[in-house]
């Protein structure tokens, strides 16, 4: 499947077929990498979004967490990953106070 | 044929039938009068290399046996009425999925707990609807020892013929009977098993309910290679629950056709001093014993009786029944019920008038009873 | 690369009939990862299902697949199972199909010690027919057929477990799929019956009416009502009252397997042991 395949130089990556807009990946990332866009044609009209690709981590927590396999992350032998930075934090927090939504959407 | 004899109960000859025939599995629950099948087979299948294991209840028994079939191996319940409705809903899936099945029911008095001793012919309309939905049920009914054995081994090829639970009934009359039969070798029932079939063409091209409308499912064992899902909902061609308008009436459709397509493959029934009668008596299982007594004495007091005896209840085998009813006027039922047969031989003759001799008080009918029936007609 | 989920399911049968964010998908991927660790081919494996959410279970997962009637799974793996010594049946069962209705063929499953895995799925609810009171349900929480709140008794349902028999009990939740993954490995290798709840979220059908309408909110009250077992066993009785342990709560090595007891009953039927005798066990009662 060329979906199991890593995409060059990426940490995570979505498959949007298979998103149910559960929120569940963005509320388990440490680093504020995901966050939902609106989206007229999902039908609870979002649909999930890197916003921030340079600072995943790594940690496979959206990932495992994904009841959807929607959502895949790297193999760490393969990738380096980001550290977890301040800033990635408030971002992460800023999505969770923000419903999960981009920011500034 | 027939060239072994053997002194046994017709409960135990329905056990050394099953293992005769290729039986490795049987799920069952203690329940009179039926019990003595798990207890004879109990002994028989580890000896074999098969299984026996007794379940909590009714329903895990027959659940335990499904699921020994969908993995492949020959497998068998039985029960007695109370059973068999504990067993309905399973039974169902297995008529839905195609799941192969020997169900042995050892008919006492009912409705619920009944006359557990007593003999009675009470399951034979439950037979034919256990379980709720659209099928066609095939059920074969043991008149004597020997049947108790023959029918059995014809369930087990019948089962994986048409890959569906099929019933042997036997009442208490002749599953606790102790007498001589003779049967077929072990050699003999071995060389005529007709197991299910099987496809052994790429994975990818293997469509398990993909068949004609008038074939039975092609299920393989499981762990071989083949992977595909059983499932009690409405399924497509490889298990897959769907409810596509077209092939939900095409699958229910076809569980009835497979059946009734292949009837004179199914067919089975006895006619003893019929081609002279001016009465039909229609009588099976035990009953059909006194029945020939019967008629033995009426034919010694100038009364030309005969006995049709359907052997397969269900589907029931409306030509040969009909051969006789269109041209015999007196027509009676004998049935330790209360005409659950009649009915169908009022269906399958188109006539109203078959008279009935039923008893529903757990005690076996005298040739005596039937006698004096006929004589009344 | 990142792991190939696509090599064990029914790729044209996703995306999974399952609600968004339910815990149910969770599972099946710990399921599977948990399957692929341990190396097991495709076609050894039987996965069986009974009715509910969990009953789709079976249908997603590229293995031989049963998809039984409401509450018999681990009576179908049973015949599977015991016809099939070698391979590996895993039964997959909410709350209501394991612990209601199918309860009985819990129990004797667990005091057989047949080498089934059984994953409860437990998500407090009968999700699948809209919010009736299952045998989890918390008392005082609202179900559609108890509208003024539920008052039934619950079941612990490990404790359920360990009394019946089942000689490795073990409960994890969807909030960290990294052990429910482990609780899996353990439990597929433990040879017996393996009692493997998982605590999962319905917050459609649980959560809405109880104040837990997202999955986060639900996942949360998993997380207050949940505690690995170290701590758990640290806890006074008040406060254990409303925890579950976590972790693998019982672990008997030592119980006989049903098949393996078994061809010892094939032995002394085929003449080659003397019958079984109390002397043979060492519990005598």
């Amino acid at each position: 499947m060329s979906l199991m395949v890593a995409p060059d130089n990426t940490p995570v990556w979505v498959n949007e077929n298979r998103c149910k807009a559960c929120d569940i990946c963005v509320s388990v990332c440490p680093a504020g990498v995901l966050a939902m866009r609106p989206e007229a044609k999902s039908t609870l009209g979002a649909m999930i979004e890197i916003v921030a690709l340079e600072d995943c981590i790594g940690c496979m927590e959206c990932e495992l967490t994904c009841p959807d396999f929607a959502i895949y992350v790297a193999d760490k032998k393969e990738f380096k990953f980001a550290k977890l930075t301040d800033q990635a934090k408030a971002r992460a927090k800023a999505i969770a106070d923000n419903k999960y939504r981009v920011l500034g959407a | 044929m027939n060239n072994r004899e053997i002194i046994s109960t017709g409960n135990d000859l329905s056990a050394i039938a099953a293992v005769d025939a290729g039986c490795m599995f049987f799920g069952g629950y203690p329940i009179t009068p039926s019990s003595e099948v798990m207890h004879t087979i109990s002994d028989l299948l580890p000896e074999v290399g098969g299984a026996c294991i007794q379940m909590e209840d009714e329903i895990g028994g027959v659940a335990a046996a499904i699921g020994a079939s969908m993995s492949g191996v020959r497998s068998m319940t039985a029960t007695s009425g109370p059973g068999i409705s504990l067993k309905a809903e399973n039974l169902g899936l297995a008529q839905m999925a195609e799941v192969p099945l020997v169900v042995v029911n050892v008919m006492r008095g009912g409705p619920s707990t009944g006359l557990p001793t007593r003999v009675s012919q009470g399951d034979v309309a439950q037979a034919k609807n256990p379980s709720h939905g659209d099928y066609k049920s095939i059920t074969l009914c043991a008149g004597n020892l020997a049947e108790c054995y023959t029918e059995t081994v014809r369930a087990f090829n019948l089962a994986d013929r048409f890959m569906q639970p099929v019933f042997v009934l036997l009442d208490e009359t002749i599953g606790h009977m102790h007498g001589k039969a003779m049967i077929p070798t072990e050699e003999e029932v071995k060389a005529g098993i007709k197991l299910r079939k099987t496809f052994d063409g790429p994975a990818e091209e293997y469509h398990p309910y993909g068949v004609e409308q008038d074939e039975a499912a092609v299920l393989n064992p499981m762990f071989q290679g083949y992977r595909y899902h059983f499932t009690g909902l409405h399924h497509d061609r490889n298990g897959f629950p769907t409810e596509e308008i077209e092939t939900c009436r095409k699958l229910i459709e076809r569980l009835f056709h497979k059946v009734e397509a292949h009837q004179d493959e199914i067919d089975s029934y006895e006619e003893y001093m019929m081609d002279d009668a001016e009465i039909m008596i229609i009588a099976y299982g035990s009953v059909s014993l006194a029945a020939k007594e019967a008629i033995r004495h009426l034919r010694k007091d100038g009364i030309k009786a005969g006995l049709f005896r359907p052997i397969t209840l269900w589907p029931s085998p409306v030509s040969a029944i009909r051969k006789y009813t269109d041209k015999i006027s007196k027509v009676l039922c004998v049935e330790l019920n209360i005409g659950q047969y009649r009915d169908e031989i009022q269906r399958a003759s188109g006539r109203l008038d078959i008279e009935g001799l039923f008893k529903v008080n757990g005690r076996p009918l005298s040739p005596y009873e039937i006698v004096n029936k006929v004589k009344e007609l | 690369m990142a792991f190939n989920y696509d090599k064990y399911l029914r790729l044209e049968k996703m995306p999974t009939l399952w609600c968004w964010g339910c815990g149910d998908g969770v599972i099946l991927k710990a399921f599977i990862r948990a399957v692929d660790e341990l190396g097991w081919s495709k076609d050894d494996v039987c996965v069986v299902s009974g009715i509910g959410c969990s009953g789709r279970f079976s249908s997603y997962v590229d293995f031989n697949t049963v998809h039984t009637t409401h509450g018999r799974t681990i009576a179908f793996a049973t015949g599977i199972k015991l016809a099939n010594p070698s391979k590996h049946v895993v039964c997959v069962a909410g709350d209501g199909d394991a612990l209601a209705i199918g309860g009985n063929h819990t129990i004797h499953g667990c005091r057989r010690n047949i080498d089934i895995n059984f994953i409860l799925i437990n998500n407090f609810i009968y999700g699948l027919t809209n919010s009736q009171t299952s045998p989890t349900t918390p008392q005082g929480m609202w179900t559609v057929s108890q509208q003024a709140g539920n008052i039934d008794p619950t079941f612990d349902a490990c404790k359920l477990a360990i009394a019946a028999g089942a000689s490795f009990v073990g409960r994890e939740t969807v909030n960290d799929p990294r052990k429910l993954e482990k609780l899996f490995i353990k439990g597929f290798e433990h040879k017996g019956f393996s009692f493997l709840e998982a605590l999962s979220n319905c917050h459609i059908n649980l959560g809405r009416k109880n104040k837990m309408a997202s999955a986060m909110d639900n996942l949360a009250w998993i997380d207050s009502i949940t505690a690995s077992k170290a701590k758990y066993e640290k806890m006074d009785e008040d406060e254990k009252l409303n925890i579950f342990p976590t972790g693998i709560l019982y672990h008997n090595e030592k119980a006989a397997e049903y098949c393996d007891m078994y061809e010892e009953v094939k032995k002394v039927h085929q003449g080659k042991r003397k019958t079984i005798t109390q002397n043979d066990f060492e519990k005598k009662i």
